[in-house]
C-alpha cells in the first residue's frame, strides 16, 4: 500500500490516496460494463491492405465437386463475400446458394476450435503438439499392423490434386485405399457417359438443342454441375425463336421439372422402358410405346408424342439422372439415344467437358469400408470432409462398423456425426483458409488460395499429412514442407508461374495428370435390383436442392432458404399428391409415417401437385444428430427408410423401395414462406408462349388512361415516371425549383435512374440471389430454434416459455429475405400433371410513386433523386405503416434484437459476425428494412468514379442478386443511360410492371416468361397448360 | 324510489327528463357528494384496476426489452391489437364530447345527468388511446420524432403522413376535452370546497375552483365559456375520428381505401362511446343509488341514440359490400369475400351481430327501459366495436394484393396483457375521478330541480303551480 512503513498505522495522506484510488477504480468499473476496445492502426501496414478497402482473392469453390471459380472479397483481413469469378470457364461469374454460403462454413460457430482428443470417452480440446504426437504414434503403430493395408482414408470428393495426393500418401505409408466419397454424385450417368462419349461430364449446350428431354436429371439443382448448366439452360430458354422445348420425365417434378414445358409423370424405374421406346424409335430396339405406357402408367398418346418429338426434332438433348436401382441401364440407353440422334458434338460437347468429378465413389465403396471394418482388426481409419455415418443408410451399419476400427482420426472441421465418433480430431482449415487446386475443365487449372488467416486453431489437412509422412519416413516422396510447396513443385514454371496464376486463380495445365492417381478402386459392384418392398407407394428420396445430402445443414443461410419447390425451410416434409392425401384423409401438416422394409420416417405432409399419385417423396439433408446448433434435431433423415441398395455404378439408389403411408394423429405447421400458391387472376407472373410470340403477341395488355391518374413527369429512362410527390416540388410538376430532383442539379443525381429488369424466361427459381442478398446486406436469419418468440410471461433458464420450434419466426411470417422467389402454379387444379410454374423474384420495386413513402411520419423512407426508395434505419421509429402501404409486401421488420448480442434472438453468434458487410448497417430492433438495390455498391462505384474523375462506365457494377444469378435473369443498372444493358431491356415488349394499375411506377421491369410450345410447326400431343391464365377477371 | 314511479307509457314520457325524485339543492349536494366517500368496494375496484395496469405496464417493459416479436404480429399483418385498441379507445372518447357539446347545443335534456361521466370517460379514453401508438411503434423512445419540434437538423415530420395528422388530432382533442371537462367542473368544485372540512383539501379545491363565488357575472362568463367550448368541440367530434379513419382510407389497401371511412368511423365512434357510457353509468347509478338522477328516461333517450348510430354503422357495413361489388375491383371483392365468408368469417360475424343485429332490440321500449339489458348490450357493443376495428385492420393486411404474402394473425399473451392493462389504466383514472370529483354535474342538475326559495319568500310569492310570481319593480333588492 504505502512505502512509508516506518510508523505503524496508516498515514492520513496514504489513506486519502487509497481512498481516492479506490473510489476512482470503483467508479470506473461501475461506469464501463463493456471491455474497453482500442482502435490501433497498423504501424507497418501489410502489403496491399488499406483499412476499410477490400481486397479480392480468386480461388476455387469447394461446396460441391464442380469446382467453380470464385472471387472472395476480403476486408481488413476477413472474408466477407464470395462471388463467382467472371473469367472462370465453368461458372462465368455466377455462383449458387451453396457457394455463397461457404462463408458460413468458414465462420461457423460450431467449428472445432482446436484439435480434439478422446479422453475418458469424451472428445476434449488439446494442443496441436499433442494431437500430432498422437497421430504420428498411431500411424507408426498401424504401419506395423498386419492389417495395415486395410487402413482406409475416406474424404469428401473434391476436384483437383488432393485425391491423388492422398492416394499416394496412403501408398507411401503402406496403407490401404483412399475413397473420394460423394453422396450426391450421379455415378450412373458418369459411367455411361464415359463409356459412350469418352467423357464423364460433357458440356451440355442447351442453346443448340430444339428439344430437351430429362429423365429425372435435375440439372438445375444437384445433378452434376448446376451453375454452368443453369447458365446454358437460361440462355436457351431466353430464345424467343427456335428455343428448346423441355420435357421432364419422372415421378416427381423437381425444380428442374417445374421449369419444363411438359411433365410426363411416369412410375419410378419405368424410365427404362420409356427410354427403350425412344431408342427403338431411333432404330435401337423393339420396345413399343404401348409397352412403355403399360410399364410407366403414362398414356400411349403422350408417349407417342414424345417419341415423335425425339425422332423428328433435331438436335435434341436427352439427359438421365434417375436414382432408381436401374439407373445405370437408363443412363446407358439415354447415352445411346443421344448418339443415335446425332447429338454428340452438337448438344453434348466433348470440348469443355468437366473433369471435376473424376475419382468420386459412392455408397457401395462405403459399404466395402464397412465390411472391412466389420471384419475387425483394422488399426486406423481417416476421415476428411465426408460424413458417412450420416449420409449412408442406417441399414448399412456404417456407424457400428466404424466403431470397430482400432483408432479413428477425423480431419473434419465440424462436429458432425462421423467426427464425433472419432478418437482424434485434427480440424482442417476451411477451403477459404487453405491451398489447393482443381481441374474443372481439361487443361484448365483452378487454384485455391487462402483468403485470410485461420479463424480458429486449425491446420490444412494436406499440411498435416505432409508432416506425418515426414515423421514416418516418407520424406523422399513428400519432401515439401507445406501443401503449397507441394503444389508449386508440381506446377510447370515453378513458383513464378504459380504466383503469376494466383490473381485469377487459373492457369493452363492439369492437376491430375501430374500425380499418378492410384486406381485400385473398382467401380460397380452389386447388380441392381428392381424397386422392391411392399406398400402401395413408391418412395422417392432426393438430394435437397440447397442442403444437398446434408452438408449444407449447418449453415443458417441455407436452412433459411426456402426449398425452391416446396418453399419449406428448417423442416423435413413428405410430398404427397393432393388426391392421394384426400384418399388417405391427410391434410397439409399432418404427420405421415412412411414405412419401408428398411425403416420408417415421420414428417409433416406437404400436398404437392408435382408428384405422382402413387409416389411420395422426401428430401435428404435434415435429421442430423450432430453437426452443430443449426443442423441438429431438425427434421428427419430420409435415409432411415432406405436399404443398402446401389445402382450399377455404385451410387446409392435413392428411389429403391415401395412404402406404406399412414397418417398419424399429430400435426406440425409447415415452416413455409408461401402464402397462396395461386395468382388468383392477379397476373403478377405473366407468361407468353412461343406460338404467341411467333404471332407477334408479346402478351401486352391494353393500357387505359384513367381519370384521376397521379400527376407525374417522366424522368429520363424507363417508362415509369417519378411521381410529382417525389420531386421535391410539392406536387407541382411545373414548379421551377425541383431541388436535387432536378436533372440539372449540380449533384446530377436525378440524371440517373437505377432500375432492374428480371427476365422470367431465364429465372429458374434456384434462389441463389436470395443467399447472395443475405451475404451482402447482413440480413439476419431468424429461423433457428432459439430465435422464436415468447409464449408465456415467465421463462425458466432452460429456455422453456419460448417458441423453440425450428423456424418459429417463419411460422409467424417473419422471415427477413429482402428478395424472395415466389412460386405460383397455373392450372392443375384438377390434379393433372399439366400445370405451369411461374417463378417471380420479388424485392423492393423502388416505386416512382411509392405508397410507402407518403405514409411514413418521420421521412424514414423517402425517394432519392436517382430513383431509389431509401430506407433510413436511424430515422425509423417502427410504425410499420410503410409495410401496410406496400402492395408488394417487401418490407421486413426487426421484431427482435437480431443484431443485439445480449438477446437470445441474436443472429450472428461469434464468429458469424465476422462475415458482416462493413458497408451495411446491422439493423436494430424495431426498425423496418428492405431491399436497397445494394445502395452501398452504387455509392461505392460512384465514389470510385468520382475519385478517378470519370463517369460511371455502363454495367460497371451490379447488385449482389444480379451478380450471383446463375441464369442471368436479373439485370441492374441506370435506365436513364442508354448504354447500360438495363436501359436496353426496359423497353422490351415482354416487359411489364407488377400491379401496374396501382400507379406505383416501379423501377423493376419483369419480362414475361416464355413457354416453349415446341418447335414451331411440330405437333405436340399435350397442349402447354400455361397458354391461358387460370382464372379470368383482373383488376383492369 | 323514483324508478318505480316512472310511467312506462306513453312513449313520450322518455322525453321527460325532469327529476321528480330530487326535492331540493341540499339533496343534490348531499347525494352526489356521497359518491366521494370511499367504500370497500371502491378500494377493491381500484386495487384490481391498478394491478391490471401494472401487469400491462410490466408487459410493455418486457416488450420493449425483447422486441415487438413477442406480440402476435404475423407479417404482413404489421398492425394488430395495439392499433385496434387505439382506434377502440379513441372511438370511446367520442361519446363524451358528443354528449356534452353537441347535445348541449341541441338542448337535449337527457344529457344533464350523464354528461359528466361521459366527459371524464372521454378524457381518460383519449389518454389511454394516446398510449397505444407509442406502445405500437418499434422504438417507443423515439416517439417524439412524430411531433414537429424545432431542431438543429431541420428535420420535420412528414406532413403528408396520416400518422402525423393523428398526432395533431389526438393531442388537440385531448386538450379541448380536458379543458371542457374542467370548465364544466368549476362550479361543482366550488361546491365541494364549501362542503370540505379538511383544510389542505379545501385549499386545493379553492385553487382548482378558481375562486368561484357563485356571482352573477361568474355565471354569465361561465355560460358563455361553456357555450363557446361546446361550439369549439363540436367539429372536433367529427374531425378527430375522421382523421383516425384517414390512417386507413389514405392507404391504398383493399378494404381501407374508401371514402366512406370518415363518416363510418365517426358513427362507429359515437356508437361505441355510448356503449361505454352505458357500461359505466349503469353500475354507478346502481352502486351509488343515483337511480333518481340517471333515470330510466335518461337511459331510454340514450338508448335511442345508440340505436340510431347502430343503424348508421350497419348501413355503412352494407354500403362497403356494395361498393366492393360495384367497383369491379377484383382485390376489393376478394377481400370482402375473405372477410365475411373466408378466413375471417368469425370476426366479421362477431362485428355484424354485435353492432347490427343485437342493437335492433332497442326498437323495443321495454328493452330500452331495462337497465340490465342495456348493460349486457353495452358489453356486446364494446366487444363488437373492438372487433369492428379488428375486422378493418387484420383481414385487410392479411389478404392484400400479393397472394404470396397472405397470412393469418393471432394475438399473443403480450398483446392481450397490454390490452387488459389499458382497461386497468382507464378504470384506475375513472375510479380516482369518481372518488374526487362529482360524477354528476351538480350545478346542471340544480338547473333542473325546483329552485331553493329565498328565506324571505312568502307563500304569496308562489302561485298554485309552484312557480314564483313575476318579480315586480316594487320588490327592490331582489338581485342583491
Amino acid at each position: 500500500m504505502s512505502q512509508s512503513t516506518e510508523t505503524a498505522g496508516v498515514k492520513r495522506r496514504d489513506f486519502l490516496k487509497v481512498l481516492g484510488a479506490a473510489t476512482a477504480a470503483t467508479g470506473t468499473v461501475g461506469c464501463f460494463q463493456e471491455d474497453i476496445e482500442k482502435l490501433v492502426p497498423y504501424l507497418n501496414s501489410p502489403d496491399q491492405t488499406v483499412p476499410g478497402v477490400s481486397n479480392y482473392y480468386s480461388s476455387t469453390c469447394r461446396e460441391c465437386s464442380a469446382g467453380c471459380g470464385i472471387v472472395v472479397e476480403v476486408r481488413d483481413g476477413r472474408a466477407i463475400k464470395v462471388e463467382g469469378n467472371p473469367e472462370h470457364p465453368v461458372n462465368r461469374g455466377a455462383l449458387c446458394a451453396r457457394g455463397q454460403a461457404s462463408l458460413q462454413g468458414l465462420y461457423n460457430p460450431d467449428r472445432y476450435r482446436t484439435p480434439m482428443i478422446r479422453e475418458g470417452g469424451k472428445l476434449v480440446p488439446t494442443t496441436w503438439d499433442n494431437a500430432m504426437q498422437a497421430l504420428n504414434q498411431q500411424v507408426a503403430q498401424a504401419r506395423t499392423n498386419v492389417k495395415a493395408r486395410e487402413v482406409a482414408f475416406v474424404s469428401r470428393h473434391e476436384a483437383g490434386s488432393f485425391g491423388a495426393f492422398a492416394d499416394n500418401w496412403m501408398e507411401a505409408l503402406g496403407f490401404g485405399s483412399h475413397y473420394q466419397y460423394d453422396p450426391e454424385a450421379d455415378l450412373a450417368v458418369r459411367a455411361a457417359n464415359q463409356a459412350t462419349y469418352g467423357a464423364m461430364s460433357p458440356a451440355l449446350d442447351f442453346s443448340a438443342a430444339r428439344l430437351i428431354v430429362s429423365f429425372g436429371a435435375d440439372f438445375l439443382e444437384t445433378w452434376q454441375a448446376n451453375v454452368p448448366q443453369q447458365l446454358a439452360f437460361a440462355d436457351a430458354r431466353a430464345k424467343l425463336q427456335n428455343g428448346p422445348r423441355f420435357v421432364y420425365i419422372g415421378a416427381r417434378r423437381s425444380l428442374t421439372g417445374l421449369n419444363a414445358d411438359e411433365w410426363i409423370a411416369c412410375k419410378p424405374g419405368s424410365e427404362e422402358t420409356i427410354a427403350a421406346a425412344l431408342a427403338s424409335a431411333l432404330g435401337g430396339g423393339s420396345t413399343t410405346t404401348a409397352q412403355a405406357a403399360e410399364a410407366s402408367g403414362v398414356s400411349v398418346e403422350t408417349l407417342d408424342a414424345l417419341v415423335t418429338s425425339v425422332r423428328d426434332i433435331r438436335p435434341s438433348l436427352v439427359l438421365s439422372g434417375v436414382t432408381t436401382p436401374n439407373a445405370a441401364q437408363i443412363a446407358a440407353t439415354v447415352a445411346a439415344i443421344n448418339k443415335a440422334a446425332g447429338n454428340v458434338g452438337v448438344t453434348i460437347r466433348l470440348d469443355g467437358a468437366l473433369t471435376s468429378f473424376a475419382g468420386a465413389v459412392g455408397a457401395d465403396a462405403m459399404s466395402r469400408v464397412a465390411t472391412s471394418l466389420n471384419a475387425g482388426g483394422v488399426p486406423l481409419i481417416f476421415v476428411r470432409g465426408a460424413n458417412p455415418v450420416y449420409d449412408t443408410p442406417k441399414s448399412m451399419g456404417f456407424a457400428e462398423a466404424f466403431a470397430k476400427a482400432g483408432y479413428r482420426v477425423s480431419f473434419s472441421s465440424y462436429p458432425d456425426e462421423t467426427s464425433s465418433l472419432c478418437d482424434l480430431v485434427l480440424p482442417d482449415s476451411h477451403p477459404l483458409e487453405s491451398w489447393g487446386d482443381a481441374e474443372p475443365v481439361a487443361g484448365v487449372l483452378g487454384l485455391q488460395q487462402p483468403t485470410m488467416d485461420v479463424v480458429f486453431s486449425t491446420r490444412a489437412t494436406p499440411d498435416v499429412m505432409l508432416a506425418v509422412a515426414q515423421a514416418n519416413g516418407a520424406t523422399a516422396k513428400f519432401p515439401a514442407k507445406t501443401y503449397r510447396d507441394w503444389l508449386i513443385s508440381r506446377t510447370s514454371g515453378g513458383a513464378a508461374a504459380f504466383t503469376a496464376a494466383l490473381p485469377k486463380a487459373m492457369a493452363k495445365g492439369s492437376a491430375l495428370a501430374r500425380t499418378a492417381a492410384s486406381s485400385r478402386i473398382a467401380s460397380g459392384t452389386t447388380p441392381p435390383a428392381a424397386i422392391g418392398g411392399t406398400g402401395e407407394y413408391f418412395l422417392q428420396v432426393y438430394p435437397h436442392a440447397v442442403l444437398g445430402a446434408g452438408a449444407g445443414a449447418n449453415k443458417p443461410w441455407l436452412q433459411e432458404l426456402p426449398d425452391p419447390v416446396s418453399k419449406i425451410c428448417w423442416q423435413s416434409w413428405v410430398e404427397i399428391h393432393p388426391m392421394t392425401a384426400r384418399k388417405l384423409g391427410i391434410e397439409r401438416g399432418d404427420h405421415v409415417k412412411v414405412q419401408t422394409a428398411s425403416g420408417s420416417i415421420t414428417a409433416p405432409a406437404y400436398l404437392y401437385l408435382g408428384i405422382r399419385q402413387d409416389t411420395v417423396a422426401v428430401a435428404l439433408g435434415q435429421g442430423h444428430t450432430a453437426y452443430g446448433r443449426y443442423a441438429q434435431d431438425i427434421g428427419v433423415n430420409a435415409l432411415d427408410a432406405l436399404g443398402a441398395t446401389w445402382n450399377g455404378a455404385g451410387a446409392l439408389a435413392l428411389t429403391q423401395s415401395m412404402a406404406t403411408v399412414a397418417k398419424l394423429n399429430e400435426y406440425s405447421e409447415l415452416v413455409t414462406t408461401e402464402g397462396s400458391a395461386r395468382q388468383h387472376g392477379r397476373e403478377l407472373a405473366q407468361a407468353v408462349t412461343t406460338a404467341q410470340l411467333a404471332a407477334g403477341d408479346y402478351g401486352e395488355r391494353p393500357h387505359h388512361e384513367l381519370p384521376g391518374d397521379a400527376s407525374h413527369e417522366f424522368l429520363p429512362g424507363l417508362r415509369s415516371p417519378v411521381a410529382a410527390d417525389a420531386q421535391g416540388d410539392l406536387a407541382n410538376p411545373k414548379a421551377k425549383d425541383k431541388g436535387m430532383y432536378d436533372p440539372e442539379h449540380p449533384s446530377g443525381m436525378a440524371r440517373r435512374r437505377w432500375a432492374m429488369t428480371i427476365d422470367l424466361s431465364r429465372c429458374t427459381g434456384c434462389s441463389a440471389c436470395v443467399t447472395a442478398c443475405y451475404a451482402e446486406n447482413n440480413v439476419p436469419t431468424v429461423g433457428a430454434r432459439w430465435q422464436g418468440r415468447s409464449l408465456r410471461p415467465f421463462h425458466s433458464s432452460d429456455g422453456s416459455g419460448w417458441d423453440t420450434r425450428p423456424g418459429a419466426n417463419i411460422l409467424k411470417g417473419r422471415e427477413m429475405a429482402w428478395i424472395r422467389i415466389e412460386r405460383y402454379f397455373e392450372g392443375g387444379e384438377d390434379g393433372t400433371s399439366a400445370f405451369d410454374t411461374r417463378f417471380l423474384p420479388m424485392m423492393c420495386q423502388h416505386c416512382g410513386n411509392a405508397p410507402c413513402e407518403s405514409v411514413c411520419p418521420v421521412y424514414a423512407t423517402y425517394h432519392a433523386p436517382d430513383g431509389l426508395n431509401v430506407q433510413v434505419y436511424n430515422r425509423c421509429v417502427g410504425t410499420r405503416y410503410c409495410s401496410n402501404g406496400c402492395p408488394y409486401k417487401v418490407r421486413y421488420y426487426n421484431w427482435h434484437g437480431y443484431g443485439e448480442t445480449a438477446r437470445r434472438q441474436y443472429a450472428f453468434p461469434d464468429p458469424l459476425h465476422l462475415q458482416l458487410n462493413p458497408d451495411v448497417t446491422v439493423r436494430g430492433k424495431g426498425v423496418m428494412e428492405k431491399c436497397s438495390f445494394c445502395v452501398q455498391r452504387i455509392r461505392e462505384a460512384e465514389n470510385l468514379a468520382s475519385l478517378e474523375k470519370r463517369d460511371l462506365a455502363p454495367n460497371e457494377f451490379t447488385t449482389a442478386c444480379a451478380q450471383a444469378c446463375p441464369s442471368r435473369a436479373i439485370v441492374f443498372g441506370d435506365a436513364a443511360d442508354p448504354m447500360w444493358q438495363v436501359a436496353q431491356q426496359v423497353g422490351d415488349r415482354r416487359g411489364y410492371h407488377v400491379f401496374e394499375e396501382l400507379n406505383t411506377y416501379t423501377a423493376v421491369v419483369y419480362l414475361r416468361k416464355v413457354n416453349h410450345t415446341g418447335g414451331e410447326g411440330v405437333p405436340t400431343a399435350v397442349p402447354p397448360p400455361a397458354a391461358t391464365p387460370a382464372t379470368a377477371g383482373g383488376p383492369r | 324510489m323514483a324508478v318505480s314511479a316512472q310511467p312506462l307509457r306513453p312513449n313520450v314520457a322518455s322525453a321527460n327528463v325532469q327529476l321528480p325524485g330530487v326535492e331540493d339543492y341540499g339533496q343534490v349536494d348531499r347525494e352526489i357528494s356521497a359518491t366521494l366517500n370511499p367504500s370497500k368496494g371502491w378500494f377493491a375496484a381500484l386495487g384490481v384496476a391498478i394491478l391490471l395496469f401494472l401487469w400491462g405496464a410490466g408487459t410493455w417493459m418486457y416488450q420493449i426489452y425483447w422486441g415487438l416479436g413477442n406480440a402476435g404480429y404475423n407479417p404482413p399483418v404489421m398492425w394488430g391489437v395495439y392499433i385496434i385498441t387505439f382506434v377502440f379507445w379513441v372511438g370511446i372518447g367520442h361519446a363524451g364530447t358528443l354528449i356534452s357539446a353537441i347535445l348541449f347545443l341541441f338542448r337535449a335534456g337527457f344529457r344533464t345527468t350523464i354528461y359528466r361521466c361521459a366527459e371524464a370517460m372521454t378524457v381518460f379514453a383519449v389518454m389511454t388511446a394516446g398510449l397505444f401508438p407509442i406502445i405500437h411503434i418499434g422504438r417507443p423512445w423515439k416517439f417524439f420524432w412524430l411531433i414537429p419540434y424545432p431542431n438543429w437538423r431541420l428535420i420535420w415530420p412528414n406532413f403528408k403522413s396520416p400518422l402525423v395528422w393523428d398526432v395533431f388530432a389526438i393531442s388537440t382533442y385531448l386538450t379541448i376535452s380536458t379543458t371542457f371537462l374542467y370548465v364544466g367542473l368549476i362550479p361543482d368544485i366550488a361546491t365541494l370546497r364549501d362542503r370540505c372540512t379538511n383544510p389542505v383539501r379545501k385549499r386545493f379545491l379553492a385553487v382548482l375552483s378558481l375562486g368561484w363565488r357563485n356571482s352573477e357575472p361568474e355565471w354569465r362568463h361561465f355560460a358563455r365559456m361553456y357555450l363557446f367550448l361546446a361550439a369549439f368541440s363540436t367539429p372536433l367530434v367529427l374531425s378527430v375520428h375522421s382523421v383516425v379513419s384517414f390512417d386507413f382510407a389514405m392507404a391504398i389497401n383493399p378494404g381501407w381505401h374508401t371514402t366512406i371511412f370518415p363518416p363510418y368511423f365517426v358513427a362507429g365512434a359515437i356508437y361505441s362511446g355510448i356503449g361505454m357510457v352505458f357500461t359505466i353509468i349503469i353500475p354507478i347509478r346502481k352502486f351509488f343509488k343515483l337511480e333518481h338522477y340517471v333515470t330510466i328516461n335518461h337511459l331510454d333517450a340514450a338508448a335511442k341514440l345508440a340505436l340510431f348510430t347502430s343503424l348508421v354503422v350497419g348501413c355503412a357495413y352494407l354500403v362497403e359490400f356494395w361498393v366492393a361489388w360495384y367497383s369491379g375491383n377484383a382485390f376489393e371483392k376478394d377481400y370482402f369475400m375473405n372477410r365475411v365468408f373466408g378466413q375471417w368469417w368469425w370476426s366479421a360475424w362477431i362485428m355484424l351481430t354485435c353492432n347490427m343485429i343485437f342493437p335492433l332490440s332497442l326498437f323495443s321500449q321495454r328493452l330500452r327501459r331495462n337497465p340490465t339489458w342495456l348493460f349486457i348490450l353495452s358489453i356486446l357493443i364494446n366487444i363488437g366495436m373492438w372487433y369492428e376495428r379488428f375486422v378493418i385492420i387484420v383481414p385487410t393486411l392479411a389478404h392484400e394484393f400479393e397472394p404470396w404474402q397472405w397470412s393469418g394473425y393471432l394475438p399473443s399473451w403480450v398483446d392481450t396483457s397490454i390490452l387488459i392493462g389499458s382497461f386497468g389504466w382507464f378504470f384506475m383514472w375513472f375510479l380516482l375521478f369518481i372518488r374526487n370529483l362529482p360524477v354528476i354535474a351538480i350545478a346542471e342538475v340544480k338547473e333542473v330541480v325546483p329552485p331553493r326559495l329565498r328565506s324571505h319568500a312568502r307563500g304569496t310569492d308562489i302561485d298554485s303551480s309552484g312557480h314564483h310570481r313575476d318579480y315586480g319593480t316594487e320588490t327592490p333588492g331582489e338581485f342583491d
